[in-house]
């Protein structure tokens, strides 16, 4: 068994003629936290795209788990075990939290035991169960994020793509979250996130990335970058040398 | 009002969508010499075809690339086209549709009421029955919902939307069939017939709120009281201005619509 669960390897695309991503690379490993860092613009999102077939990638190719899965359909790639938890707010807001959950299973095969796992979803955060009947645009932007990352976990990924998970929480809600991921990596599924809040996503990370303008800067463990001075400059003096 | 909710579009045409499954009828019968349960089967299936699967493919999917407003556009010159067809190719005058059940009177209470009128009613609360049954209760319906509310999140769920959006066409193409062949016995099937009813439509959708089953039934409801109270009380004459009436008034006091929620914008 390989040890990266995912190798992005030199791939460019954007959006028309223009590119964001040029000739970006990166390797996640199986079973650890990996966080994706970078100035506005850098191309962080855009690579979660790229990665989930939702943006071309033109050149390059994208390897998961050992196979090629360079610009293939996200319904493909959720059967094959990734899945992603896109930025800002991403629920159905007139279902219920219940049926929200359920069309997090769309892809899952035919004998998949979907009700079993959603008891045991429920079983580990108790809010799904007590709000299930409740129509999800009255949850609250900390129990939405919950429910997002429970409906991202009924296809039993090992990859996990999670795009800003913190914001918009408040600093508990942030807490909370990132013990959920630290949960899930404990569990074995891997991880890769993009977090404006760097210093709090690298001190839970194994890993680091750091982009800059469509291209890896740095690649390393995350204590590593935490502490390495550039990366601050990147940030213009900014979050991670600071606070 | 679904097509709007699944794919923003706002069709022109929906009182022509209306108007013309009747045509395909009397053409079945005309043209075809269907008996007239036969050429309702083949008028209703024409009208998945045309309504359904053609609109789609040939006017709303090249044309929505470019914007909301040139389907607009588009959606007003079809409305023209199917009047202009059937008058041209069909009948310019009134034609009679045959209806499908009894024309009969009966008394209840000392009130006359047309068995017609109790049968549209009765198809058409089964129909909106059945369509909330199957939106909310079954894994396709709420499917459908999910691509209404999100598309990129369905997307990215795996559900498959281009089909989900197809259902939606499809689904609008048999409403619209289903209305024709019950009010064209009464009203007569006519070229013209598209105009007052898309309009009628258009404002029961807006006073009741855009996005709303319901708040649709409720404001088709209200426009029909309003208009009967206005034409036996007042003046039969002011009636054609009741529905501009009432869609002026809740644009200005109640933009969202009487029973619609506000949209959340996110720039």
């Amino acid at each position: 068994m390989e040890t990266d669960i995912l190798a992005v390897e030199d791939i460019v695309g954007g959006y028309g003629k223009q590119t964001v991503l040029n000739g970006t690379s990166f390797r996640v490993a199986r079973g650890a936290i990996t966080t994706v860092i970078g100035p506005n613009g850098a191309g962080k999102s855009t690579v979660f795209k790229a990665v989930f077939g939702l943006l071309r990638v033109q050149r390059g190719r994208v390897v998961f788990d050992g196979r090629e899965v360079t610009n293939l359909d996200p319904r493909r790639l959720l059967e094959l075990g990734i899945s992603y938890v896109p930025q800002g707010r991403n629920v159905f807001p007139e279902l219920t939290v219940l049926h929200n959950l359920e069309l997090g299973a769309t892809a899952a095969g035919r004998d998949a035991n979907v009700a079993g796992r959603i008891e045991s979803l429920m079983e580990r955060f108790p809010m799904l169960r007590r709000k299930a009947g409740a129509q999800a645009s009255t949850l609250s932007g900390g129990e939405q994020k919950l429910l997002e990352i429970a409906r991202g976990l009924l296809l039993e990924p090992k990859l996990m793509l999670i795009d800003e998970p913190s914001i918009g929480l408040s600093p508990l809600l942030v807490k909370e979250t990132f013990g959920i991921l630290q949960d899930l990596r404990a569990k074995g599924v891997s991880i890769l996130m993009v977090e404006q809040n760097a210093k709090r996503a690298l001190e839970i990370s194994d890993f680091g990335v750091v982009l800059e303008l469509g291209r890896t800067r740095i690649e390393a463990a995350a204590g590593a970058i935490l502490a390495d001075p550039r990366v601050g400059q990147l940030f213009l003096g900014g979050h991670i040398a600071g606070s | 009002m679904l097509l709007w909710q699944t794919s923003q579009t706002i069709n022109f045409a929906q009182g022509e969508f209306v108007m013309l499954p009747a045509f395909f009828v009397l053409a079945a019968m005309k043209f075809g010499g269907l008996s007239f349960p036969m050429a309702m089967l083949a008028g209703f299936a024409v009208s998945l075809l045309v309504l359904g699967l053609l609109f789609k493919r040939l006017v709303v999917e090249p044309v929505i690339r470019h914007g909301v407003l040139p389907l607009v556009i588009s959606t007003i010159a079809l409305a023209i086209l199917m009047k202009e067809g059937v008058k041209e190719f069909y009948a310019a005058d009134a034609q009679p549709f045959p209806a499908a059940w009894a024309t009969t009177n009966l008394q209840v209470a000392g009130m006359v009421v047309s068995v017609q009128n109790l049968v549209i009613i009765a198809v058409a609360a089964l129909a909106v029955a059945a369509l909330q049954y199957f939106l909310a209760g079954t894994r396709t319906g709420r499917s459908m919902q999910a691509t209404a509310q999100n598309p990129a999140l369905a997307r990215v769920l795996g559900i498959p939307v281009g089909r989900m959006v197809l259902y939606t066409f499809l689904i609008n193409a048999g409403l619209v069939a289903l209305a024709s062949f019950l009010v064209s016995p009464i009203y007569l099937a006519k070229f013209t017939n598209g105009e007052t009813l898309g309009l009628v439509a258009f404002v029961a959708a807006i006073v009741g709120g855009f996005n709303q089953v319901r708040g649709a039934i409720a404001g088709g409801l209200l426009l029909g009281v309003v208009d009967n109270f206005v034409a036996a009380y007042l003046s039969a004459q002011y009636r054609a201005a009741i529905p501009l009436f009432l869609l002026i008034a809740v644009i200005l006091l109640r933009p969202q619509g009487l029973l619609g929620r506000v949209e959340e914008r996110t720039v």
